[in-house]
């Protein structure tokens, strides 16, 4: 079920969409809007052929105009969403992602402690040197999709943590979605200021099915001085949406940054995971796990950008494909000048369940620096005959036994996740993936 | 009389189109201990996986049976669950699967299940018993565990589950002596009327923790000959050659 927009009749993507958004926006935004959507029109769609970035993944099929921005949240989806946030972190505040004016829940703890929860529209009127600064992390013009996220997103969640604050509870962002071609610009930014800390879960949900869905999101986080941030997101989109997202973390100097990725959902995905290590000292953990079976085509694209001196990046991304999934991963560390003294690993582990399942890994590095230590490792691989017949020879069935073994490849991630709530969810979903259910969507109850 | 609970006769296996099992005769009866000695690549390994149902080697003549039904149709899971345990020469390293959970997953298979409490309860004492640090419990199964370690954990899971009849593939190799006597003390715990063991091992000194009732030499895929305990401690001074001739004699 939907909450209709009374005002407006509902138009697909475009020039008139994108002016109704820069109309409805205060002046710098509008102007920022403006500009992001001729920056849409005039970058082409990027193509298999054409761009290397998406060599491997295909979108010929994604036609943006087609969807038409959804006006409302699909109620059930929320419900499916609080659900986990009730049982994977019960005291988190709960902030849904609307294009109508949403209030936050539980947020009262983190709202006396000085943080500031709200929607990202909300807060680029009341707060917009805030916003204009964590957004000037992305250029408006810097890829087709971007340009059009800024052009379109409405809603979104903003959290400020202010100075010296350790946040008491977690912010639990959800992003639903629903209808059929129906478009959502998820919008996250999160601001720590000077030797604050915070746990976010950001999670991405529409409901079981194959409604077609186009999903453009961005995430920014930026963390200041000493500031330390955990962040858990799980994207559990339905098998037809097409999902591309930006998720970049900014670091200021001794800044730390947990970051755990979850990835099941979709037909289609391709984000880019980017850390900006800035600070001299930041250091960044970046976790990830992906499951997927069918026909789904994930690509996964992470950045861990050395900029500042005696900076630390750690990067694992697990995936398991199934049947016909396909995986993509690129991950690159770039090592600026003056990084010096930089520590950088990137590795990316695959397992293939079928005989059609399909990985690529690409980890690169680009050193620009003297004296650092950097690293990658990729792998492929299927499930182990000895392990399995290790198990077995106790009494394991082989069904089970490949469960465990899958289960286990990927516990080796969850295990490291601080926030044990979210790693418990995580595994609970994977469980239900593996016993051959689809990780794909949210069971939504109607009505 | 006791039952035969493992009989094999005339037992040919093959491994990557090789035939290393020639014809393999061996009874164990309820609860007795067995020796199985000979030289290496005598194949008493490969006897070891067949007779587990390692998919890798193929029967190819013969028969085997355990409580009087037929092993050798039956994948891996069902001999364990039939009461078959295999204490593995080189046990297998498997990341991110705990110790725990394995062994859960391992009783419940096999209707072994107990309550949670009971469960770490025994696991505990079964540890204490076997000098296995707590810490192991989480740790997952053999990765990055010593030649010993891993040895030791064998013998956990072999109390966990207690099956009828173990056989233990050169479970002594690359014990110091103190864990040697740790281990040997573990089997000796659990054999008895309900469990028997068949120890594969290069080594007299485990079998004279254990006394077994038979000992065979496997030689080029056949058992050449058997006998008592005096028998490991012929092969101990003499080493395989006296023997070996004299089978070599016997069937010629
Ligand atoms: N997977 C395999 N591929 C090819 N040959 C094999 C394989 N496994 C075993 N063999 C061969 O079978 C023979 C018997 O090996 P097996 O491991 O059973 O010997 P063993 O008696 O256990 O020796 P050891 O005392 O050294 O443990 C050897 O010649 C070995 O090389
Ligand atoms: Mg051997």
């Amino acid at each position: 079920m939907t909450t209709p927009l009374a005002d407006s009749p509902a138009a697909a993507l475009g020039q008139e969409v994108a002016a109704a958004r820069a109309e409805a926006s205060p002046a710098w935004l509008a102007a920022r809007r403006r500009i992001a959507w001729d920056a849409y029109e005039a970058i082409p769609m990027p193509s298999s052929q054409r761009d290397e970035d998406w060599r491997r993944t295909d979108i010929s099929a994604l036609h943006p105009e087609r969807f038409t921005p959804i006006e409302g949240v699909d109620t059930a989806v929320v419900d499916a969403m609080r659900a986990q946030r009730d049982s994977a972190a019960p005291k988190a505040a709960f902030a849904i992602d609307s294009p109508v004016a949403t209030p936050i829940e539980g947020a009262d703890t983190l709202h006396a402690q000085g943080i500031i929860v709200t929607s990202l529209e909300e807060a680029a009127m009341v707060h917009p040197e805030l916003v204009q600064r964590a957004l000037a992390a992305v250029r408006v013009d810097e890829s087709k999709f971007i340009a059009l996220w800024n052009a379109m997103w409405r809603g979104g969640v903003f959290v400020y943590v202010p100075q010296g604050v350790e946040a008491l509870v977690p912010v639990w962002i959800a992003h639903p979605a629903g209808g059929d071609d129906r478009a959502v610009f998820p919008s996250t930014v999160v601001v720590l200021d000077e030797g604050s800390s915070l746990t976010v879960i950001d999670a991405y949900a529409s409901p079981v099915g194959l409604a077609a869905l186009f999903s453009d999101a961005m995430v920014i986080l930026a963390a200041g001085r000493d500031a330390r941030l955990d962040y858990n997101t799980v994207q559990q989109w339905g098998e037809g949406v097409w999902h591309v997202a930006v998720q970049r973390t900014v670091l200021d100097a001794n800044a730390k940054l947990r970051f755990m990725g979850v990835t099941l959902g979709a037909r289609l995905q391709k984000v880019w995971w980017e850390v900006i290590l800035d600070g001299v000292g930041s250091e960044a953990d970046v976790l990830g796990i992906c499951f997927g079976d069918g026909t789904q085509h994930f690509d996964h694209q992470s950045l861990q950008a050395h900029v500042g001196a005696e900076t630390r990046s750690n990067l694992l991304l697990k995936v398991a494909v199934r049947d016909r999934a396909r995986s993509v991963y690129g991950g690159m560390i770039d090592v600026a000048p003056t990084a010096v003294h930089a520590d950088g690993y990137v590795a990316n582990r695959n397992l293939l369940l079928s005989q059609g399942a399909k990985a690529d890994s690409i980890p690169r590095l680009e050193i620009r620096a003297n004296d650092v230590k950097c690293g990658h490792g990729a792998t492929a691989g299927h499930i182990d005959s000895d392990q399995r017949f290790y198990l077995m020879a106790r009494g394991v069935p082989p069904e089970e036994a490949s469960s465990l073994i899958v289960r286990g490849f990927m516990d080796d991630v969850l295990d490291r996740v601080p926030h044990r709530g979210f790693a418990e969810l995580a595994g609970a979903l994977l469980d239900a993936e593996i016993a051959g259910g689809s990780g794909a969507g949210v069971a939504a109850e109607a009505g | 009389m006791t039952q035969a609970v493992l009989s094999i006769s005339g037992l040919h296996a093959a491994v990557e189109g090789k035939e290393i099992l020639k014809g393999v005769d061996l009874e164990v009866k309820q609860g007795e201990i067995h020796a199985l000695m000979g030289p290496n690549g005598s194949g008493k390994s490969t006897l070891a996986y067949t007779l587990m149902g390692h998919p890798k080697y193929v029967v190819t003549g013969g028969s085997a049976t355990f409580g009087g039904t037929d092993l050798l149709p039956l994948t891996a899971d069902a001999r364990a669950r039939l009461g078959l345990f295999l204490c593995f020469q080189y046990p297998t390293a498997i990341p991110g699967v705990s110790t725990v959970n394995f062994l859960r997953a391992a009783l419940r298979a096999q209707g072994k299940e107990m309550p949670a409490r009971e469960f770490l309860n025994r696991l505990s004492t079964e540890m204490k018993e076997l000098k296995i640090d707590e810490s192991f419990r989480s740790r997952y199964i053999n990765d990055g565990f010593s030649g010993g370690e891993k040895k030791r954990m064998e013998i956990l899971q072999l109390a966990m589950l207690r099956p009828k009849l173990a056989i233990l593939d050169e479970t002594d190799s690359g014990l110091d002596v103190d864990a040697l006597r740790t281990v040997a003390d573990g089997v000796m715990r659990l054999c008895g009327p309900d469990m028997g063991v068949l120890v594969i091992t290069h080594y007299p000194r485990i079998l004279e923790h254990l006394h077994p009732d038979r000992v065979h030499v496997l030689h080029d895929g056949r058992v050449v000959t058997s006998g008592g305990a005096d028998l490991a401690r012929q092969i101990e001074r003499e080493g395989y050659e006296p023997i070996l001739g004299t089978a070599a004699a016997a069937t010629a």
